[in-house]
């Protein structure tokens, strides 16, 4: 089963990103709960060749500026 | 979820077979934390590696509240404290539990080694491993820092 390694980095704003294993890869528009935020994905790209099962991704995300209702993904 | 099949899904051990990842399994200790509750202390000596099964940890460096920073949160299949496993110095950041449920395995230092001098497949494949999660945590920082 494919396992996609995600370097997240949050634009703008004092949050450092994150690091997480995903079961597919996040997609541009989603919303993503990283911790205890939440942020929207705006670039996604593949950072390094795949090794195996790993694909390795990096997402860069904004901080949301207003909540919205909608489904998140819990990472 | 089995133990082997969280472990199979953790870049450290990529390219292990099941029966391997059954004897790394033999060494896991699950150990579950309340948020903000330390799993290392930058300067503390440890001998221990974790992996986040479940939740989310914040890495900060500095010590104390006035200096310290948060330069990177890691979730789920990401491993902490391999620096202190590879050259056996003292903890280069602070690592604590920032969401609840946080949980980890913990494979002490000693019972790693046993298994990779037993087992030189295991012992090159994860080092390797682990060389690669460095090289992938450093694209990570410096794409922070564009």
């Amino acid at each position: 089963m494919p396992v996609y390694k995600v370097s997240f980095v949050i634009a703008g704003g004092d949050h450092p990103g994150a690091i997480v294993n995903m079961s597919r890869p996040p997609e541009v528009g989603e919303r993503v709960k990283l911790g205890n935020k939440i942020f929207q994905v705006v670039e996604v790209l593949n950072l390094i060749p795949p090794r195996g099962e790993f694909h390795y991704i990096h997402a860069t995300c904004r901080t949301e500026e207003k909540p919205k209702s909608g489904k998140v993904s819990k990472k | 979820m089995d133990l082997t099949e969280i472990l199979s899904s953790v870049e450290i051990f990529e390219g292990l077979e099941p029966a391997e990842l059954s004897l790394v399994a033999q060494i896991c200790r699950e150990r579950r934390l309340h948020p903000g509750e330390a799993i290392t202390e930058q300067g503390d000596l440890g001998d221990e590696l974790y992996i986040v099964t479940d939740g989310f940890v914040e890495v900060s460096l500095g010590e104390g509240a006035a200096t310290s920073r948060v330069v990177v949160n890691l979730g789920r299949g990401q491993i902490i404290g391999e620096m202190a496993l590879v050259d056996q110095g003292p903890r280069s950041a602070t690592v604590r539990a920032i969401v609840d449920p946080t949980e980890v395995q913990v494979i002490q230092r000693q019972d790693f080694e046993r298994l990779c001098q037993g087992n030189y497949k295991i012992g090159y494949i994860v080092m390797r491993n682990i060389a690669a999660d460095l090289s992938f945590k450093l694209r990570h920082r410096n794409l922070s820092e564009r």
